[in-house]
C-alpha cells in the first residue's frame, strides 16, 4: 500500500477519519484537563491543522467556494443570464469554426479501420495528378504486396428517366463497400465475388437520398430494373445514409467500375493509359508503414514504365495521404504541371479562426466589464469578509471560482450554440448527410478550454481588483472598450470587403460576356471517342449549331469558362509564382466570349507553337516590355502572337489568376466543350441546342447549361460567406454597443453627485455630456485605429477571394467605420442622456 | 521554575521522537506526548498543534498504524503502533541524526 493509495483512502473515507481524529483530540484534551485543569487552543482549528497533513483541504475549500458561487449566481439571475449569453455567443462562434475544422481535418470518417486507409496520387518532377489511369491502378492492384486491398472510384454522369438533369454516378471497385465496412439499408451492396467480372450482370446500388427522392423510398426497390443511359441495370440495394463513399459529392448511385463501358457506350476507361480519372485507395497490410507502400508502388511504376514509357511518367512516385478524413475526400481529381497548388483551405481557416477569436474578444470584453461592475457592487460584502479574517488569496480564489463556474455554464451554452450554427450552415450548403456535425470530445474539450481561458483572462483581473478593494477600475475598463471597438471594427470591415466583392462581381465586367452563352459538354471522352471521331462529331455539331436561327457564333474550348474543368500551371517569374489558367481554344473563341484582342493577332486554325496571353500575364511576365514575339513561359516553345484582355474565366474570385490561350488540337477534342453565343435571349435556344447535340450521336448524353447559371453557382459560396461574416460583424457590433451602453451607464451612475454639483453651478447639457463621455473617446479612437490596422493586415489573407476588389478598398473601410461610428455614438449617447436628467437637489441629498 | 520551550521543535525531530517512543509498544496520542515530556526530563513539551499533524503525516507514510484500544481511564481510544516500515525509518533517521549531530558536535568542539 503506497502513500498515494493511502492518501486516496483518506479522501474517500474523509468523514470516518475526521471523526477518529476528533476523538483523539477530545481524549487528549480530557487528559490534559485532568492534569493541568485547563484546555488549550481552539479544538476545531487544531483538527483542521492536523487534517492539512492529508493534503485534501483544497477540495473542501473548492467545494465550499463552488457552493457559494452557485448561490451567488442564483441570487442575481439577470447578471448570470447576460454573462452566460455573452460567453455562449463568443464561445459558440468559435466552437462552430473549430467544429468544422475538426470535421474536415481531425475526425476520422465513418469507415472501417480508417487509420490504414491511404489515398494515392501520381507525382513526378514536372507533373502531378490526384487520379490514376485505370490500367495503372489495376497493375498496382495485381502486384502490390504491401496493400491488402486496392479501392478505386471513377465519377461519371448518367441519364435516367424521370430526372431532368443527368445524375452523378460513382463507378467503384466491387470491394469498395466491403472494405469500408458499409452495411446496406436495403438489399445488398456490391460483392467482389459476384460483381467484379466485366461480364457480370449490370447492377447498381442506390444512395439513400436518391432512393427517397426518385423512388419514394420504395421498400421493394431491390430487384427492380432501371434504365441508365438507356441501358437496363438491376438495383441490388440501397446504401445507408451514413456511408461516406470517400467522396464529398454524394452520388445518386454506385455501379461496378468494370461496367463503366457498358453504361458509357464506347468508353475506353478500362484500357486507356492516358486517362487520369480513377481515384485510388489502398488498405495497408497490418504492421506496415505508409512509406513501405509508397516505396513499393514507386518501383512498380518504374517497372510499368518499361512497358508504357509514354504514359507512365519519368521518375513517377505515388505519394500517399491518410484517407480516413474528410480532407482527403475533398481532393477530387486535380491534376496539373509543375508544383502542386497549395491547399487553399488553410488561409480560409486562418481567416475564420481569426474572426471567431475577435468575436470572443468582444464578448469577453463585455464579460470583463460586467464582472468589474459587479465587483464594485459587491464591495460591501468583500469588505465584511476581509474584516472577519478572509485572506486576500482566499478571496481571489473565491471570486475566481465564480468566474470558473460561469465559464462552465458558458461553455455548455456555447457548445449548444456552436452545434446549432454549424448544423444550420451544413444544411444551407447541402453537404452530404454522412458528415456528422454532432460535437465530439475534441469539440467539447475546445469549448471547455475556450470557456476557462476566457474566465481566467477576464475573471482574474476584476477578482484581484475587488479583493484589493481598489476603486480605480477605469483604466481596465477603458482598455476593454478599446479592445471591443478594435475587434468589432475588424469584423465590420471584413464584412464590408466581402459585400463589396460580391457587388463588384455582380455588377462589373469580368472581362468576358457570359450572359448569352450556352455551354455544351458532349462528354465524348467518356464514350471512348478517338480524336479523329471527335473531330467529325465536333465539325458536324458546330455546323448544325451555326445553322440554327438566333445563333451568333460557335466556338470550342477544352475548359469551358465557369465550368468544372481547369488546367493550371505554376509559373515562376523572378521568384513570384503565378498560377496560370491554361485554356485551349479555337479562333472564334475570343469573339464568342467577347474577350477583346488588344494587340497582335488571333490564333489561326491548325497552327502550333503560337499562343495568346492575357494582358495580366504579359504585365506579370514581361513588365514594361513588348510581349509580342516573346517565348511563352508555359508551353514548350510557343511564341506570343497576341495579347487578349484579362478575363478570369475560371477563377472569378482570384485577382491574381492570369490566362494563357493555346490553339486547340485534335487530341483535345474528345474532352472539349462547345460554346454557343445567342443573338437574343439564350433561354429560348437551350432546347434546340440540346436536341441538335443529341441528334449528332444518340449514344451520347450532352450536358447543356446556360453560362449564366454557372456564374450564379460560382457566386453562391461568395454570397454565403459575405452573409456569414456580415452576421458576425453585426453580432460583434451589437455586443460592443451593449458593452458601451453598460460602461457609460455605470459611469453616469457613479458620478451622479458630481454631475449634480456641476448642474447646480450652471453647466450646460453639452458640457455635462462631454464630461461623461470624455473618458471613452480616447479608447474608442485608439480601438478604431487598431481595428483598421488589424483589418488591413488580416484581409491580406482574403486578397484572392475578392473578385478583384482591393483588400484595402476605401469604400468598404469607410462604410464599415461609418456604420460602426453611428452605432457607437448611439450606444454612448443613449445612457448618457440620463446624466442630463439628473436632478441637482436629489443628487446632492443622495447618500 | 523551568522554561517550557515555546519555539517549535523541528518537525523532523518530532517524527523521530514519536517513532522512538513507539518502539517499545503501542501508545495513544496523549501518552506519546507524556512519554516524550517525561523522557526529556520535562524539557520537551509536545503541543497538540504539532503532535497530531505529525501523527497524521506518519500515518500517511505508513510508518505507524492506529488501532482501537481501551485507555487507562477506561475510554475507547486509538493506539498508534510502529509498523516494520516505521521501524526501518526509525533506524535510518536515527543514524542520520547521529551523523549530523556528531558533525555539529565536532564543529562546536574544535572551532
Amino acid at each position: 500500500m503506497n502513500e498515494l493509495f493511502r492518501r486516496l483512502r483518506y479522501l474517500l473515507h474523509r468523514r470516518r477519519f475526521d471523526g477518529e481524529l476528533a476523538d483523539d483530540l477530545a481524549f487528549h484534551r480530557e487528559m490534559a484537563a485532568r492534569e493541568s485543569g485547563m484546555p488549550l487552543g481552539n479544538a476545531l482549528q487544531l483538527r483542521e491543522q492536523a487534517r492539512d497533513a492529508w493534503g485534501w483541504t483544497w477540495i473542501d475549500r473548492f467545494a465550499q467556494d463552488l457552493r457559494y458561487a452557485a448561490r451567488m449566481l442564483r441570487k442575481s439571475p439577470g447578471f448570470t443570464l447576460v454573462a452566460v449569453l455573452m460567453l455562449a455567443i463568443g464561445i459558440g462562434v468559435n466552437v462552430a469554426a473549430f467544429g468544422f475544422f475538426d470535421l474536415v481535418f481531425l475526425r476520422p470518417l465513418n469507415v472501417r479501420d480508417p487509420a490504414t486507409l491511404l489515398r494515392f496520387h501520381r507525382r513526378a518532377p514536372r507533373n502531378y495528378a490526384f487520379a490514376l489511369p485505370y490500367p495503372e491502378m489495376a497493375f498496382f492492384r495485381e502486384h502490390s504486396r504491401t496493400l491488402s486491398a486496392v479501392l478505386a472510384l471513377n465519377t461519371g454522369k448518367l441519364a435516367v428517366e424521370g430526372e431532368e438533369k443527368q445524375i452523378d454516378a460513382n463507378f467503384v471497385t466491387a470491394n469498395f463497400f466491403s472494405e469500408l465496412g458499409a452495411t446496406p439499408r436495403l438489399g445488398r451492396l456490391l460483392d467482389p465475388a459476384r460483381d467484379a467480372a466485366p461480364d457480370a450482370a449490370p447492377v447498381v446500388v442506390l444512395d439513400q437520398g436518391f432512393w427517397q427522392r426518385h423512388f419514394g423510398a420504395d421498400p421493394l426497390v431491390a430487384g427492380r430494373t432501371i434504365r441508365l443511359n438507356g441501358k437496363p441495370a438491376t438495383v441490388i440495394g440501397v446504401a445507408g445514409g451514413e456511408f461516406s463513399g470517400l467522396s464529398l459529392n454524394q452520388p445518386a448511385l454506385w455501379a461496378p467500375l468494370t461496367q463503366q463501358p457498358y453504361f458509357a457506350t464506347g468508353s475506353r476507361l478500362l484500357a486507356d493509359f492516358a486517362d487520369n480519372s480513377v481515384r485510388m485507395w489502398g488498405r495497408l497490410q497490418p504492421g506496415l508503414a505508409p512509406q513501405a507502400a509508397e516505396e513499393e508502388l514507386r518501383s512498380l511504376a518504374a517497372e510499368l514504365r518499361k512497358q508504357h514509357p509514354a504514359e507512365v511518367w519519368e521518375k513517377e512516385s505515388l505519394p500517399s495521404d491518410p484517407a480516413g478524413y474528410a480532407k482527403s475526400a475533398m481532393i477530387g481529381n486535380r491534376s496539373g504541371t509543375g508544383s502542386e497548388s497549395q491547399n487553399e483551405l488553410y488561409p480560409v481557416f486562418a481567416m475564420v479562426a481569426s474572426l471567431g477569436l475577435l468575436i470572443l474578444a468582444v464578448a469577453c470584453g463585455n464579460l470583463g466589464s460586467l464582472l468589474l461592475a459587479r465587483g464594485v457592487a459587491r464591495e460591501r460584502e468583500i469588505a465584511i469578509r476581509i474584516a472577519v479574517g478572509a485572506g486576500k488569496s482566499r478571496l481571489i480564489r473565491q471570486l475566481f471560482t465564480e468566474s470558473l463556474l460561469l465559464a462552465l455554464l458558458g461553455s455548455l451554452a456555447g457548445l449548444a450554440v456552436g452545434w446549432a450554427v454549424l448544423r444550420s450552415l451544413m444544411v444551407l450548403s447541402d453537404v452530404p448527410a454522412w458528415l456528422n456535425t454532432a460535437p465530439d470530445w475534441r469539440v467539447a474539450l475546445f469549448a471547455l478550454g475556450a470557456g476557462c481561458a476566457s474566465a481566467i483572462l477576464f475573471g482574474l483581473t476584476p477578482a484581484m481588483q475587488a479583493a484589493r478593494q481598489r476603486h480605480r477600475a477605469t483604466a481596465v475598463r477603458q482598455v476593454l472598450v478599446g479592445a471591443q471597438v478594435a475587434a468589432s471594427c475588424v469584423l465590420l470591415i471584413v464584412a464590408g470587403l466581402l459585400g463589396r466583392a460580391l457587388n463588384h462581381a455582380l455588377s462589373s465586367n469580368p472581362g468576358f460576356a457570359y450572359q448569352q452563352v450556352i455551354a455544351i459538354d458532349p462528354g465524348l471522352a467518356q464514350h471512348g471517342y478517338s480524336p479523329a471521331r471527335a473531330k467529325v462529331y465536333m465539325d458536324t455539331l458546330q455546323e448544325r449549331l451555326r445553322a440554327l436561327p438566333g445563333v451568333e457564333s460557335v466556338a470550342m474550348a477544352l475548359s469551358a469558362p465557369l465550368g468544372r474543368r481547369s488546367e493550371i500551371a505554376g509559373v515562376d517569374v523572378d521568384g513570384r509564382v503565378f498560377r496560370v489558367q491554361i485554356n485551349r481554344v479555337d479562333p472564334p473563341f475570343f469573339q464568342t466570349m467577347k474577350v477583346p484582342l488588344l494587340r497582335g493577332r488571333n490564333l489561326v486554325r491548325g497552327e502550333t507553337h503560337a499562343t495568346v496571353v492575357s494582358e495580366s500575364f504579359a504585365r506579370a511576365a514581361w513588365p514594361g516590355e513588348d510581349p509580342l514575339g516573346k517565348k511563352s513561359l508555359v508551353g514548350e516553345d510557343d511564341t506570343v502572337v497576341g495579347v487578349a484582355g484579362s478575363a478570369r474565366l475560371v477563377k472569378l474570385e482570384d485577382s491574381d489568376s492570369v490566362e494563357v490561350y493555346l490553339p486547340i488540337t485534335t487530341a483535345d477534342l474528345p474532352s472539349s466543350s462547345v460554346l454557343v453565343r445567342a443573338a437574343g435571349a439564350p433561354e429560348d435556344l437551350v432546347r434546340p441546342v440540346a436536341s441538335t447535340a443529341k441528334a449528332v450521336d444518340p449514344n451520347t448524353f450532352p450536358e447543356v447549361q446556360l453560362m449564366k447559371s454557372g456564374f450564379r453557382q460560382k457566386l453562391r459560396s461568395a454570397e454565403s460567406s459575405a452573409l456569414a461574416v456580415s452576421a458576425l460583424g453585426f453580432v460583434a457590433d451589437l455586443l460592443a454597443c451593449l458593452g458601451i451602453v453598460g460602461v457609460v451607464a455605470y459611469a453616469v451612475s457613479q458620478r451622479t453627485r458630481e454631475i449634480g454639483i456641476r448642474m447646480a453651478l450652471g453647466a450646460r447639457p453639452a458640457h455635462i455630456l462631454a464630461v461623461v463621455l470624455r473618458q471613452f473617446s480616447g479608447p474608442v479612437a485608439a480601438g478604431l485605429l487598431a481595428g483598421v490596422g488589424g483589418a488591413a493586415a488580416l484581409s491580406g489573407l482574403l486578397r484572392r477571394q475578392l473578385y478583384g476588389v482591393s483588400n484595402l478598398d476605401p469604400a468598404a473601410y469607410a462604410g464599415a467605420i461609418g456604420v460602426f461610428a453611428l452605432t457607437v455614438v448611439g450606444a454612448a449617447l443613449w445612457p448618457a442622456r440620463r446624466a442630463l436628467r439628473v436632478d441637482p437637489m436629489r443628487a446632492l441629498r443622495h447618500e | 521554575m523551568q522554561t517550557i520551550p515555546k519555539t517549535e521543535m523541528p518537525s523532523g525531530a518530532l517524527v523521530l521522537l514519536i517513532l522512538r517512543v513507539l518502539r517499545s509498544g503501542a501508545l495513544h496520542g496523549y501518552a506519546i506526548a507524556q512519554r516524550i515530556h517525561v523522557l526529556s526530563s520535562e524539557v520537551l513539551h509536545v503541543e497538540e498543534g504539532s503532535l497530531y499533524p505529525a501523527l497524521q503525516k506518519i500515518l500517511l507514510k505508513g510508518w505507524v498504524t492506529a488501532d482501537w484500544g481501551i485507555s487507562e481511564t477506561n475510554r475507547k481510544v486509538r493506539f498508534y503502533r510502529l509498523t516494520p516500515a516505521g521501524r526501518k525509518q526509525l533506524e535510518a533517521e536515527r543514524s542520520e541524526y547521529d551523523r549530523v549531530n556528531e558533525a555539529i558536535q565536532s564543529v562546536l568542539r574544535t572551532a
